[in-house]
């Protein structure tokens, strides 16, 4: 008889890394490699195309939404809280921003313009996120189908907006509101559609996410949350208030994405759904990939940016597998990386028995 | 002998922290054995070696002649090595009926009689049909023993899970243990007690740093010498000293005026209790574990509702306030559950330091906090779940050192310490009264609550049967009334 025992195993850091690199890298190639023989692909092609979508600067542009949103959704996640909303705080963050460049004077003024934008875009991200902690906190009611509800109200909204009173003058017809005027539009890397501003901060905001979950007592009870609410009562801190700041921080960071979005690639504000386009949803991924340590989060945004990259790569061109399959390698990857996760954590033991 | 239970030379570590060190220990049936140590020093990783929780990294385990590998209680069990283990291991979601009936592996409504029977052999009133969650600590220390001796165990570990059993129950579970090795079983006893292992061992290993350090015949060892080899030469504190009076004169600075609470069921857990604590007192709550106190800490630190009454904080109404407004005016309560309310264990021992900490706290400062209250490994940057019960406690309790209380709620505060930590803390409790600070401390341990508290309230069925002046009662008569109106 065959025995199977999985112990936990604590490995030290400088094993932990490579070691989830390399089953990443395995698990990248084994699953390139059987989908190209299946597809009757040469597996060189693919592996080819793989390499230059983890090298293609194209990949920032998707790191701009990422990495914030991500950060965000790990501060939440530490808590133990279930925002499953950064999608729709992306959207409402574009939203603030537009609302900012396009309807009032602060639009047309250099710096203050991009500024005042992102700061409201950070403001509509945290209240879009408020309105679910605080039905939780008070009512009881479950913060991940909020959150999840409140994006199609949110693609609605905006929608609404486009398709009704914001729509553009010079748009003929389509469901869009007029470009930010120049001065709110920050400006992209040349032949790119992203812009190193939005990044900067983004990487700011990393060491400060880091800072304040590691280093102050707010932050370090924010993570307390997730093992005890009565716990952090007792020592004094309002567990309540501790809620709403953890989820405010996070829609708020998944608002400022929306709002660079369209100070940088949109320039305008679009239908909800073309703003998120699911990476909010992708955005949940890439906050557990990095294990919900903000120093991560930029690693694996770059990783699943890549992989963004790669799955539209071989929709096209000369793989052209199409959608469905490029999304079903991606999911293979991602399965390959959870596991290493896994391994890396858990020592397996075979044993045979007469 | 025949029926030997071998553990050779066995080491464990963890990370850079040796566990056990070369450990080898012979078991023979109609054998109990006690196993003594200070907080950390390997008692409970023994035991879960032999329970088939940790896999030892060299070093194995014989039973009857043959070299086994546990790699789960579940082998374990096979060999009829049974554990209850130091904090109770129940699913918090089940009943205490359903909880057993995984564990045994028997259908529930074959064992439903043999439950109740054996509860009420040991006077223990909990309803089986109560989830384990509505259950303090203690009740589920209960269940652990009772599902462990349904279990009828060739090998029985015990870890501490005997310290709050009330004497007519520890008296019960001895003859139990008796019965087992009267049959061919052994037992592997751990204890701070040291006074019961003496009593009821018939050898006593102490353990060191992982290592064992001394083997004794229970019946050539005296108490002193085994305190010597347990804490070196560390010097114990010594008794406290017995509590002074407390002239009438003083304001009661925590009032508690008829409070009525009710339990997860809507039933009544506690009903007209009224009791007050002046400033430089402390007051003592006895009573079998399960008849209110739980219920009536929570409620004074504002984690239940009050369903009447009043609760008074220097004449301040905080009946309806949150916890943490509680703690904020200087009311501190350490919990009844040290593991769920008192830690957060996936944190580091800084981290949770930081957070109960009121005021803003230097590097500096966590070091002086870990040797003051012995902390080992004595390493700030380590998650709490990696520290020994003991250990976990005075993480629990660094709360009251850092920062300025007025009131002191305690819920067995010495619970899984060692004798050094528990006398220190004990000494601290009463040095606090006598600058003027007040301690409401509910205890399960009636030597405890008289040597500390200036008067003793007795609790029974969600009540308080009694209030007496600490010089006014003795031991055995205090348990007459406990037991009295149960
Ligand atoms: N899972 C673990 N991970 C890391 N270290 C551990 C783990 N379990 C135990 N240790 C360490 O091993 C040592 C022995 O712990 P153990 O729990 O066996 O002590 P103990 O004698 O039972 O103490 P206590 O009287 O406090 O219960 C301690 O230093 C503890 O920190
Ligand atoms: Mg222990």
């Amino acid at each position: 008889m065959l025995k199977i025992s999985i112990i936990k195993r604590e490995l030290p850091l400088h094993i932990i890394i490579p070691l989830r690199i390399t089953i990443a890298v395995i698990g990248l190639l084994i699953s390139i490699v059987t989908a190209s023989l299946i597809f009757n692909q040469d597996p060189g092609t693919t592996i080819t195309f793989l390499v230059n979508s983890f090298l293609d600067l194209n990949i920032f542009r998707y790191i701009s939404v990422f990495l914030p949103t991500a950060l965000g959704l790990s501060i939440a996640y530490s808590a133990g809280l279930w925002n499953l909303g950064a999608e729709g705080q992306i959207v409402v963050g574009a939203m603030g921003a537009t609302f900012i460049a396009l309807f009032t004077p602060l639009g047309t003024i250099e710096y203050v313009g991009v500024i005042a934008s992102l700061l409201f875009a950070f403001a509509m991200g945290a209240i879009w996120a408020i309105a679910a902690i605080v039905l939780k906190v008070y009512f009881g009611i479950n913060e991940a189908l909020t959150t999840l509800m409140m994006n199609y109200i949110a693609y609605y909204l905006v929608d609404y907006l486009v398709y009704g009173p914001w729509r553009g003058r010079g748009v003929y017809g389509y469901p869009e509101t007029d470009m930010i005027p120049i001065q709110c539009r920050l400006q992209r890397v040349a032949g790119y559609s992203f812009s190193l501003y939005p990044l900067f901060t983004s990487l700011l905001l990393t060491i400060l996410v880091f800072l304040f979950l590691y280093r102050t007592r707010i932050g370090i009870s924010i993570r307390a949350l997730s093992s005890s609410f009565r716990a952090v009562e007792l020592s004094g801190i309002s567990s309540t208030k501790l809620a709403i700041l953890a989820f405010m921080l996070s829609g708020a960071l998944a608002g400022f994405a929306g709002g660079t979005e369209v100070l940088v690639y949109h320039r305008k504000l679009v239908p909800g759904a073309k703003i998120g386009a699911g990476m909010g949803y992708t955005s949940i991924m890439v906050a557990w990939l990095s294990s919900l340590n903000p120093v991560a989060v930029p690693l694996s945004a770059y990783y699943v940016s890549s992989l963004y990259i790669f799955s539209l790569a071989i929709q096209i061109g000369s793989i052209n597998v199409g959608d469905a399959i490029a999304r079903a390698v991606i999911g293979t990857i991602f399965l390959l990386t959870i596991v290493s996760e896994f391994i890396a954590r858990y020592r397996i033991i075979l044993r045979f028995r007469g | 002998m025949s029926n030997v239970i071998r553990v050779v030379e066995i080491s464990k570590r963890f990370g850079d922290i040796i566990a056990l060190d070369n450990i080898s220990l012979n078991i023979s049936s109609g054998e109990i054995v006690a196993v003594l140590g200070e907080n950390g020093s390997g008692k409970s990783t023994l035991a879960k070696i032999l329970y088939g929780l940790y896999t030892p990294d060299r070093g194995y385990i014989e039973v009857n002649g043959k070299q086994q590998v546990f790699l789960s209680p579940a082998d374990a069990k096979k060999y009829g090595i049974v554990m209850v283990s130091q904090r109770p291991q129940l699913i918090d979601e089940l009943t205490v009926l359903e909880n057993i009936s995984l564990f045994l592996n028997k259908p529930l409504n074959k064992i439903y009689n043999d439950i109740n029977i054996f509860l009420q052999e040991f006077n223990i009133r909990i309803n089986i049909a109560s989830p384990i969650h509505t259950l303090s600590y203690t009740e589920r220390q209960y269940i652990e023993m009772a599902k462990a001796l349904l279990a009828r165990p060739r090998l029985l570990i015990v870890d501490e899970a005997t310290t709050y059993l009330p004497q007519s129950m520890k008296i019960k579970f001895f003859e139990m243990m008796k019965r087992i090795v009267a049959t061919n079983g052994s037992i592997i006893f751990i204890t701070h007690k040291i006074p019961e292992a003496l009593e009821f061992s018939t050898r006593i290993i102490v353990l060191r740093r992982g290592r064992i350090v001394g083997e004794f015949d229970s019946n050539n060892i005296s108490l002193d010498e085994l305190r010597r080899v347990m804490f070196g030469e560390t010097a114990i504190i010594q008794t406290t000293k017995q509590a002074q009076d407390i002239p009438i004169i003083k304001d009661a600075i925590l009032k508690i005026n008829n409070v009525l609470v009710e339990d997860e069921y809507g039933k009544k857990a506690v009903e007209n209790v009224s009791l007050d604590v002046k400033q430089g007192e402390i007051v003592g709550v006895v009573g079998i574990a399960g008849n209110g106190q739980r219920e009536l800490c929570e409620t004074i630190i504002g984690l239940r509702k009050v369903k009447k009454g009043q609760i008074l904080f220097e004449g301040r109404d905080i009946t309806h306030i949150p916890p943490n407004k509680r703690i904020a005016i200087g009311l501190y309560y350490i919990p009844e559950d040290p593991f769920r309310d008192g830690v957060f264990l996936n944190l580091t021992v800084a981290e949770n330091i930081k957070i109960f900490s009121q005021r803003k706290i230097e590097r500096k400062a966590f070091q002086d906090i870990i040797s003051k209250l012995n902390i080992i490994p004595a390493n700030p940057g380590v998650k709490v779940h990696k520290l020994s019960g003991g250990n976990v406690q005075k993480v629990v309790l660094s709360r009251i050192f850092i920062n300025i209380p007025k009131v002191i709620v305690a819920y067995n505060p010495t619970r899984m310490l060692d004798e050094y930590s528990s006398r220190l803390v004990a000494s601290t409790l009463t040095k606090f009264a006598s600058l003027g600070g007040s301690v409401l401390l509910f205890s399960e341990d009636l030597d405890e609550a008289l040597a500390m508290g200036n008067r003793i309230a007795v609790m029974s069925r969600g009540k308080v049967i009694g209030i007496y002046n600490y010089t006014a009662i003795n031991r055995s008569e205090l348990e007459k009334v406990m037991v009295a109106y149960a």
